[in-house]
């Protein structure tokens, strides 16, 4: 058995068995804790029917949604209309495939490392990640126009318009971090966050961390920026006309793909399955034990992004669509670029891993950035200039 | 022995410009199954006469197989396919099924590339007009395609013309992406130079004049596009600030 896991090619095939079933099982979880955290946050109790807690709401859910009758709607162009959720489902399962969990394992403890504890490691894993998100927009577009609702081909729109805006700033936040590290690996891009002189990128570039934050709310269209199913305006979006699993499988995508957002978060940003100073989550460290304390680690960062994900849900109202617009060509592109033009400038100067020197550049570029939008007076969001004042009375009292 | 091959390709050549021909819409009686039938059997002699010259049927040609097949299967499909929207996602499909190709060529960049770019933005903005455009029923130019002999033909030759150099590759029978396969299977250690930094070396050193002068164009073009596409307001109604309520965009009220 060991030695045929110490072939990389099994071994991964084992990490991708237990991958899956541990992303299937954390998306109805994460529904869960969503609903929990909700009803935390806006002081209710939320599920608590269903087994101890409302633990076994998830499988509940999870019936409910298999057993609900299958509606396909007149009028619908039916091939399209089933291809859509499983594209937005798939699409969001495959991005996994390159994270890397765990570092470098020796199976046999005979001090040589025999695999990697991930599903693959290619050198463009950065790409690929950036290239399967970028398919996603097809489940939405599809869903939209297939089921022949123009409510529901508005979402579409919307969210089209939104990812292709929000991937430019993405991708020029996710430069600053290759130009630093120098490679497109993700292993390597966790590597070269460890050791002495190295500290995580977030201590590097917190500007260009919290620019890929904003756009992987975007892209994963979470409030504030789920106008694509903006159920005030919209019916109920781009699933409006799905119903029992195919809109779980939507439902579903949505949570993996932020769960792969998150993972991605923090492989770039916050070192992978490493801390600083603590033994077992260094290079060197390759058990089998410490590979599982790895994955622990892993799973936990991933897990407080997660609950950054609901909590901003549960905290912000949605954007309007201009302001959204705004947002991302007049707001973000410039700074990231201007980032990534410095992430440059440090690389020549040999100074990319120097914390006072990106750090120090980071803040001087938020400061010209509150700066000049001050003096150029448009905010690159919220209100314009030109508006009449808005009284803060509510009508009732100004009668 | 080449002459052979190369009248062997020439025919199933054929055989798939007449199964393009009978799938190209047009009015009449249907002959579509006939289209299919011959696709299919031109598809298949053509993985034959691969198979017998260059690729033997082991390890990772089976991908090439699969994905050769899926991609002029799509591609077919992408200039048959009576409806525009499945035409352009054919067309998706079809950059899709070309990239494990050039993984196996050890092309992983470019592969990667082709989906960022061509699936995952060009073929987006393609497909959205052509579901904003084409909301009611099919009009008919696209149930009846125009010329339909002359392109078969023109495609044909063409293609039959590329093909036929294939005759002169040297005959012998490798797997394709060896190095692939061996990369992804083998302990991480011994990892060698990969083909993304090799690009960027070459590109940032050799080509660096040419990838400079296509930024600049494309940003020419880019510019371009938005002054033709910008709307000319008149200076008045720009600059009084008219807040008309209902109205979208800058003029709404707010709460």
């Amino acid at each position: 058995m060991v030695e045929l896991l110490k072939d990389q090619f099994w071994f991964s095939a084992l990490m991708t068995v237990g991958i899956v079933v541990a992303l299937l099982t954390a998306q109805a979880y994460s529904i869960y804790f969503e609903r929990k955290i909700s009803a935390w946050i806006q002081d209710r109790i939320g599920p608590n029917r269903v087994g101890p807690l409302g633990l076994l709401q998830p499988l509940a859910d999870g019936g409910k949604f298999l057993l609900k009758e299958d509606i396909i709607p007149a009028n619908v162009d039916k091939p399209l209309f089933l291809l859509a959720p499983m594209i937005a489902f798939g699409v969001a399962m495959i991005g996994f495939a390159v994270l890397p969990w765990g570092g470098n394992v020796d199976l046999d403890a005979d001090g040589a490392v025999d695999v990697a504890a991930q599903v693959a490691d290619p050198g463009i894993g950065l790409l690929y990640i950036l290239g399967i998100g970028s398919l996603s927009v097809y489940g939405v577009v599809l869903g939209g126009w297939a089921n022949n609702n123009k409510y529901a081909f508005f979402a579409a729109m919307r969210s089209t318009a939104q990812m292709l805006s929000y991937e430019i700033p993405m991708g020029m936040a996710i430069v600053v971090v290759v130009i630093t590290a120098g490679t497109l690996r993700l292993e390597d891009i966790v590597l070269s966050q460890i050791g002495d002189g190295h500290v995580w990128n977030i201590v590097l570039h917190p500007f260009a961390f919290f620019i890929l934050l904003v756009t992987l709310f975007a892209e994963t269209n979470r409030t504030p920026f789920d106008l694509a199913e903006a159920e005030q305006e919209l019916v109920g979006g781009y699933h409006t006309e799905y119903g029992a699993l195919k809109f779980g499988m939507f439902f579903l995508g949505e949570y993996a793909h932020m769960i792969t957002g998150s993972g991605f978060i923090v492989v770039l940003f916050l070192g992978g399955w490493h801390l600083p100073g603590v033994p077992g989550l260094q290079p060197g460290d390759v058990s089998v034990g410490a590979m599982l304390l790895k994955i622990t680690v892993m799973a936990g960062k991933i897990a407080a992004f997660m609950f950054l994900f609901m909590w901003v849900r549960w905290t912000l109202p949605r954007f309007r669509f201009d302001q959204l617009m705004r947002l991302s060509w007049q707001g973000l592109l410039p700074i990231s670029m201007a980032l990534a033009g410095y992430a440059t400038v440090l690389v020549y100067l040999g100074k990319s891993t120097s914390i006072p020197w990106a750090l120090g550049g980071n803040i001087v570029l938020l400061a010209l950035t509150l700066v000049i939008s001050q003096l150029r007076q448009t905010p690159v969001t919220g209100r314009q200039t030109n508006m009449p004042a808005i009284s803060l009375t509510s009508p009732a009292k100004a009668r | 022995m080449n002459t052979e091959w190369s009248f062997m390709v020439y025919a199933t050549f054929a055989l798939g410009a007449a199964a393009v021909y009978f799938l190209l819409p047009h009015t009449g009686r249907s002959t579509k199954t006939a289209g299919h039938v011959l696709g299919v059997a031109a598809l298949a002699a053509t993985m034959v006469l691969c198979a017998s010259k260059f690729l033997g049927t082991e390890g990772a040609n089976i991908f090439f197989y699969l994905s050769a097949v899926v991609a002029v299967g799509s591609a077919v499909k992408v200039i048959t396919h009576e409806k525009p929207v499945y035409s352009a996602l054919y067309f998706v499909l079809t950059v899709l099924a070309i990239t494990p190709l050039l993984i196996l060529q050890e092309a992983e960049f470019l592969a990667v590339a082709l989906v960022i770019i061509y699936a995952g933005a060009i073929l987006v903005t393609y497909v959205f007009v052509i579901m904003l455009s084409q909301q009611g029923g099919q009009p008919m130019h696209d149930r009846q395609s125009r010329e339909p002999f002359l392109a078969v033909f023109g495609g044909f030759v063409t293609m039959a013309a590329i093909a036929g150099q294939m005759a002169a590759l040297p005959e012998e029978k490798g797997i394709v992406g060896d190095f692939a396969v061996a990369a992804a299977t083998t302990a991480i250690n011994d990892r060698g130079v990969d083909n993304t930094s090799l690009v960027g070396t070459a590109m940032m050193t050799e080509y660096v004049v040419a990838f400079e002068v296509a930024g600049v164009l494309l940003l020419i073009a880019m510019v371009g596009a938005i002054a033709m596409s910008k709307k000319r307001v008149p200076a008045e109604t720009a600059l009084t600030p008219m807040p008309v309520p209902g109205k979208v965009g800058r003029e709404v009220e707010p709460f």
